[in-house]
């Protein structure tokens, strides 16, 4: 389903709005470049060395996953298209798809594609960040060598994602950018004016910090009689807390690139939630658990939810746009 | 079941109806709430071509409203849950009457007229006993409650009829509310939603429950197609990773199909429909998700066919072959023949619903 551009040739952009236009150009093209890049660095290093053992390949998967938590904010446009936003990140995995799929496509000892099957074709839960985590970080899944399926899966779910990512940052760049620049302009129905782009492109910083408060933190945390440490995200690569802290400083970014300094205590808010991130040590939130652990954990989340109000109180009447009128309250 | 012989008869007897009553209201093609740009909320008739047709003021935030068949009459429907509907004349702006749910009860948004106009049925919460109720009010009468139905199932959200004005569709939405909790969800983990097919008596005629493991998946918005079908929509109240389906569709005597869009796109509806209608031509249902920024449309056996994306989109209804699409950045859009025109955008929020007058 890609977006229709031709019509964008004729017009010039009529009103093009200026905070739209600098987070476009300086926040939003060079995260996706950045992810494109860092995915083929790690389908490089899986090609070099397959092995879930191999410091490289690990360290080019952490390096690919640090540069998604910036991009990954921006869900209008590419990511949600053809489901390549969850292709690249099947998160969260209440099922545990991403174990099955794989265990079904390492079945045997055959090679883990039919012949002239693409990794591309095989189940979503199979492909991207997360399945490549799980291959190399579950102890049930990260012991093959390179003669065994599991090596051509990793390389084959690699060169996807890097696919993948290459594919997102070329029509972020050809096509939904110059969508939310021109908008407003004849022949844009994607955006009817210049506010509906700014509103969307606010509305991606208020909804990532929503989900990194409810989704990051309240999973695992769950409610006081059930926690449930195990639904951390990517509790096997220990890097749930680190996902926040990195997602909390993209935000900030984000933040920093919309305003005009025109908002008095939205970064005192960013500031408190990284201090509280700072502090926690607990990479796992393994202290859902215990009461004092919670404690932090919860000082987190609700250090995060505060940053989400500030944000849809001050930027929001700074750049003139607001929350969703319908979203917030239907029936 | 209605004969064909019958649908006909009845589909020739409102065509030969003068269409008069609403050309006098500028002939809208739907009427929609909105909240204006100075915070007043509003009813707002408009024309296919985007433009106002009326707009008339009301006390509190509208949801849905009933649009008379033949006369120029719409009752707006306060919000769930909402105490009060409003009878307005919609080339006078007149109030013609206010209808106050009676104690204990309490409407739910949304109501229907019976094909001939005589009568308006009201989806209700009974909070007392928890059963749903269709409440029955009579235009001739002066609008007096005449009665009422049971729904067949707790929290019914909409009622609508099939052709042939014998058989309405209810869809409950299983969730138990009350006002004393204000819109609190007081029974999740048991709740039963269900579509129930009714007689003008109340008589059960038929009920359609979805898989077990999908209980919660609330059955709450309807659209009716030319030839019987039952489209309905859901709001998943549950875990969104599980991303069920969130529209069915139904024809009484077979089994409901549920549309599917693939995992990734029931994700990105986040659980979530706002409304749900049929094609003008009759040959596509759509579904909109505010939540999740898009409208969703499928063919009549379920199959994916599109996907708008459209921040904060939310009234959907037919116009033309196709739909009329409004959100609440004041956006009016006609998708048709899987092409999107807009037709401006208004300084206002449209609100929840957008409903076509019956053509």
């Amino acid at each position: 389903m890609k977006i229709l551009v031709a019509l964008l040739a004729l017009a010039a952009p009529a009103a093009a709005d200026p905070v739209v236009d600098r987070v476009v150009t300086g926040t939003i093209l060079p995260r996706f470049a950045a992810f494109s890049e860092a995915t083929a660095a790690l389908e490089d290093a899986a090609a070099a060395d397959c092995l879930a053992t191999s410091p490289d390949l690990r360290a080019a998967w952490n390096a690919a996953f640090d540069a998604w938590l910036p991009a990954s904010t921006f869900r209008i446009g590419p990511l949600e298209q053809e489901g390549r936003g969850l292709a690249i990140a099947f998160w969260p995995d209440p099922k545990g798809a991403t174990d099955r799929a794989l265990a079904a496509l390492l079945a045997g000892d055959g090679a883990p594609l039919a012949s002239g099957q693409t990794y591309a074709e095989v189940s979503v839960a199979a492909r991207g960040l997360y399945a490549l985590e799980a291959m190399l970080y579950d102890p049930d899944l990260n012991s093959y060598t390179e003669a065994d399926p599991g090596c051509a899966l990793t390389r084959a779910a690699a060169a996807d994602l890097a696919a993948l990512a290459a594919g997102v940052e070329a029509d972020w760049r050809t096509d939904f950018a110059p969508l939310l620049q021109t908008a407003g302009a004849p022949g844009n129905t994607r955006f009817l004016s210049a506010h509906e782009a700014r509103q969307a492109v606010f509305t991606q910083l208020v909804t990532q910090l929503g989900f990194d408060a409810e989704t990051r933190v309240g999973r695992p945390l769950g409610s006081i009689t059930r926690p449930r440490p195990l639904r951390a995200e990517s509790r096997a690569a220990g890097r749930s807390l680190r996902n926040v802290t990195l997602s909390l400083a993209a935000n900030r970014a984000l933040a920093e690139a919309l305003t005009d300094g025109g908002t008095e205590y939205l970064f005192a808010y960013f500031d408190y939630a990284q201090g509280v991130a700072a502090r926690l040590d607990d990479p796992i939130f393994a202290g859902v658990d215990s009461p004092s652990g919670r404690l932090k954990i919860e000082e987190l989340k609700t250090a995060i939810e505060r940053v989400q109000d500030a944000a849809s109180a001050e930027l929001a009447a700074e750049l003139g746009v607001a929350a969703g009128f319908n979203a917030l309250d239907g029936d | 079941m209605t004969t064909r012989r019958g649908f006909l008869a009845s589909l020739l007897a409102a065509s030969t109806v003068p269409k008069l009553g609403w050309a006098a209201a500028g002939d809208p093609a739907f009427l929609a709430a909105a909240r204006d740009a100075d915070g007043s909320f509003a009813l707002y008739g408009v024309g296919n071509d985007g433009a106002d047709r009326f707009r008339l003021p009301l006390p509190a935030r509208g949801h849905a409203g009933a649009v008379h068949p033949t006369e120029p009459l719409a009752v707006a429907f306060a919000r769930r849950p909402g105490t009060f509907a409003v009878v307005l004349d919609c080339v006078t702006g007149e109030t013609l009457a206010r209808l106050d749910s009676p104690e204990g009860r309490h409407f739910m948004g949304h109501g229907s007229f019976s094909p001939d106009g005589a009568l308006l049925y009201t989806a209700e919460n009974d909070f007392v006993t928890t059963k749903g109720k269709i409440g029955l009010w009579s235009r001739a009468e002066g609008w007096r409650r005449i009665g009422e139905l049971e729904s067949h199932g707790i929290g019914p959200h909409d009622v609508q009829f099939l052709p042939g004005g014998q058989v309405m569709a209810v869809a409950n939405g299983g969730i138990e509310t009350n006002p004393a909790k204000g819109r609190d969800k007081l029974n999740l983990p048991v709740m039963r939603p269900n579509l129930s097919y009714l007689s003008l008596t109340g008589e059960l005629l038929e009920q359609v429950e979805l898989p077990a493991e999908w209980h919660r998946n609330s059955i709450r918005h309807l659209a009716i197609g030319p030839d019987g079908m039952v489209a309905f929509a859901m709001q998943w109240e549950d875990e969104p990773e599980t991303a069920p389906p969130l529209l069915g569709l139904h024809r009484m005597g077979a089994e409901p199909v549920l549309a599917e869009a693939g995992e990734a796109e029931h994700r990105l509806m986040q659980g979530y429909v706002g409304s749900v209608a049929i094609s003008g031509d009759g040959a596509q249902v759509a579904v909109s998700c505010p939540r999740g920024g898009r409208v969703v449309v499928f063919d009549t056996a379920g199959a994916l066919l599109q996907v708008i994306p459209r921040a904060d989109v939310c009234g959907l209804a037919p116009m033309g072959a196709g739909f009329v699409l409004t959100d609440g950045v004041g956006g009016l859009l006609h998708l048709e023949a899987g092409r999107l025109t807009p037709l401006g955008a208004r300084a206002r929020a449209w609100d929840n619903h957008a409903v076509a007058l019956r053509s």
